[in-house]
């Protein structure tokens, strides 16, 4: 046991003292964050710089500036119309100091029809945003023309804001459906990372050992299963300290950001900080460490039946697929977190470890389906664990070509 | 030299792996203190032997008996150091801990095995180099790193396979000097080998194996003995008596090539060389040289395995 213990800190100790940990623990969290915010960012995010050519005769394009800069995503100008004012507003966009231009005319009350030119059309979310304030603009002079007090109008008009609450046994104060997106988005984005990474740190601690022969030193002292058993724990103690450091880290970086950031509306529609409870971060780490073990017992047999890194990366790709299909899952899944689809992938144990989390976070689950999907999880890995340490103690002492599977299926047997 | 029980024993043991037997009814028995030479061209089987014993293999028949008991090298890891044909360390790690943590596969304590290297690091010549990673080691003080955490526990039995193997002149004195210290020690090797000269010089006793099987173990000396004593030279100072009468004797030689005042002789089979040398004073002759030609051991290993075994290569040296 003593020697188990020894191979546990010597893969603890070795890692963390690696740059490579601390680059991890730094830019980790910049890179999740990107993964995070750039869909919305590409989806049009961003304070925009337009201007409005106001070739209306009544107050419309008054209005439409000023509710477009009351949004907070876009900062309006209102230019009246006039000879070149077109050419010299699409040079600007040309060279970048406006974003585009909105070109209002009177027809816009009586056909519904206005024209906006700009460097990027496609950013879906801001054009729905330019939409949405054209169209309420246009609808209020239109009521108006037909006679309504603009006192009416407004009051008609004032906006209803939906809260969502998903009911169910455990704490949702504060918990509206976009922070259950984004909450679970999230965790699935880290779990398949953080199980892939640390997977293939255990592979190449493996291929190391084969490669520079130390692992004969090493199985003439301990067996290999205890070998193989104190790697996994040893990188899996890694990934729990590099989780506290991001998770505490986090804690701080939100607790700063109570001062609001001019954040765009369009980013905060779709993704918010999520309140993350006890139980959600429990759920998290029994799931990851749950799939940890599963998979690092895979990668370890994979290392252990290479000879090079090159070998180790070819025979690694069903592994890394089984995870990347878990993964792609997750999407479904957020769609329908109680469709079949979803109950069968959060209790088949190779996509239960990103598919049950990410339910969890979108939505109410049953007690009893958490517990048999744990069950049958805790199962596989022991299942899978005991076959991957009779092809890892096979395979760490063979050198030449890679198994082919019948030669798989005679090591485990053997 | 021989104590009661035998410190290395294996009974009969074979290995196969698929398509062919690696190590086919081996026995051998390695008395405590000795230098024991496992010889045998590559593929002979000697690393499939080794790892059999250091319990890295299972033996698919036969057992095998360390210090007396049925079990092989986990059991009694704190007791053996164990240098494997192919070397090499962590890259990354520094050299201290490298040193430490397979001291502590050995079981020994953190503090005295960061002691223990530390000495041993002094004594050859890499103190300074303690701090520093594997890799920014030069090849041949990567060896000498290995050399120390095969003996930095102090073992009773030093298992080496192929220890001269990709050593440099100044490594293999050193590794030459760490054995003979070792046995000085009253500890016990067993090194493999398939050059014979290493072997003839180092081993107290040997076993010479090829396609997996005994050909033939003992004592170097008796080995020489029975396998290599049969060439005499023998040299007259002028008066050769009845040599020629004596040297026809089919009884005591087989075969002769006399020129005159020299005569080199091959003795036949059970004929001992003392009753020639009677018979020859007794004929008159007077001798100036009476020789028993030992073999060397590469001559009594090529005439056992016979010279194609003896060159080819295994092909399987890795099992």
């Amino acid at each position: 046991m003593r020697k188990v213990w020894a191979v546990v800190r010597r893969e603890f100790v070795e890692r963390v003292r690696r740059r490579w940990f601390w680059i991890m623990a730094l830019v980790g969290p910049l890179f999740f964050g990107a993964v995070f915010v750039l869909p919305t960012v590409l989806a049009g995010g961003g304070v925009r710089n337009i201007a409005v050519v106001d070739a209306t005769a009544g107050t419309l394009g008054g209005r439409i500036t000023d509710s477009l800069n009351a949004s907070h995503a876009f900062e309006a100008v209102r230019v009246p119309a006039g000879r070149g004012v077109i050419d010299s507003l699409t040079r600007q966009v040309e060279h970048q100091r406006i974003s585009g231009f909105l070109i209002l005319t009177d027809a816009a009350v009586d056909s519904g029809r206005a024209e906006y030119r700009g460097s990027n059309v496609s950013g879906f979310a801001a054009m729905r945003a330019l939409e949405r304030v054209v169209g309420e603009a246009v609808s209020a002079v239109r009521l108006e023309r037909a006679g309504v007090d603009p006192k009416v109008v407004a009051e008609a008009r004032r906006p209803i804001q939906l809260t969502t609450h998903p009911i169910g046994g455990r704490s949702v104060a504060g918990e509206t459906a976009a922070q259950s997106f984004s909450l679970a988005y999230f965790m699935g984005i880290i779990l398949y990372t953080a199980i892939l990474l640390y997977g293939i740190n255990v592979m190449s601690s493996v291929l190391e050992e084969k490669t520079t022969r130390i692992v004969e030193v090493l199985v003439s002292s301990l067996r290999p299963f205890e070998l193989m058993a104190g790697k996994v724990l040893g990188v899996g103690a890694v990934s729990i300290l590099q989780f506290l450091i991001w998770g505490v880290g986090a804690r701080l970086l939100l607790a700063r950001r109570a001062s609001p950031v001019a954040a765009s509306d369009a980013a905060d529609e779709i993704f918010q900080v999520p309140h993350v409870s006890g139980a959600t971060l429990a759920i998290f780490m029994a799931y990851f460490l749950g799939g940890f073990f599963l998979y690092s017992a895979m990668f370890a047999a994979v290392g252990a039946m290479s000879s090079t890194e090159q070998e180790a990366r070819q025979a690694q790709q069903p592994v890394a697929w089984l995870l990347v299909l878990s993964f792609i899952s997750m999407f479904a899944l957020l769609n329908d977190p109680n469709s079949t689809l979803a109950v069968t992938l959060s209790l088949v144990p190779l996509s239960s470890p990103i598919a049950m989390p990410v339910r969890w976070a979108a939505g109410n689950i049953p007690g009893y389906e958490i517990a048999l999907s744990l069950v049958i999880l805790v199962g596989s890995i022991i299942g899978v664990t005991w076959t991957a340490a009779r092809i890892y103690r096979v395979g760490i002492l063979m050198t030449g070509k890679r198994p082919n599977l019948r030669e798989l299926v005679r090591w485990v047997r053997a | 030299m021989t104590s009661p029980t035998p410190l290395v024993v294996l009974d009969r043991v074979s290995k196969r792996f698929a398509g062919y037997t690696a190590v086919d009814e081996l026995s051998l028995s390695i008395p405590t203190g000795v230098v024991y030479g496992l010889l045998g061209p590559n593929g002979a089987g000697k690393t499939t032997t080794i790892r059999m014993i250091m319990d890295i293999l299972q033996p698919d028949a036969g057992a095998v008996r360390l210090f007396g008991q049925p079990s092989g090298g986990r059991a009694h890891t704190e007791r053996i150091g164990y240098l494997p044909e192919e070397r090499g360390l962590y890259r990354k790690m520094r050299v201290l801990d490298v040193l430490v943590f397979l001291a502590e596969m050995k079981g020994m304590e953190r503090r005295s095995a960061r002691d223990r290297a530390a000495q041993w690091l002094e004594r050859l010549g890499l103190a300074q180099w303690a701090q520093r990673r594997i890799d920014e080691l030069s090849k041949g003080m990567q060896q000498k790193v290995q050399f120390i955490s095969t003996v930095l526990h102090d073992p009773d039995l030093v298992v080496l396979d192929e220890p001269f193997s990709g050593l440099d002149p100044v490594n293999t004195q050193a590794m030459k000097d760490v054995v003979l210290d070792l046995r000085r020690r009253g500890k016990t090797i067993l090194f493999s080998t398939h050059i014979m000269e290493q072997a003839e010089k180092l081993c107290d006793q040997l076993c010479i194996i090829a396609r997996g099987r005994k050909l033939v173990d003992g004592a170097l000396g008796d080995i020489k003995r029975t396998h290599g004593g049969h060439h005499l030279v023998v040299g007259f100072d002028g008066q050769t008596g009845g040599a020629a009468h004596v040297f026809a004797d089919r009884a005591l030689v087989s075969k002769v090539d006399n020129y005159g005042q020299y005569a080199e002789l091959e003795l036949a089979a059970d004929a001992d060389a003392q009753r020639i040398l009677a018979a020859l004073v007794e004929s008159g002759a007077r001798l100036s040289r009476f020789e028993l030609q030992e073999a060397s051991l590469h001559k009594i290993f090529i005439d056992l395995v016979g010279p194609d075994a003896a060159h080819a290569e295994g092909g399987r040296s890795d099992a």
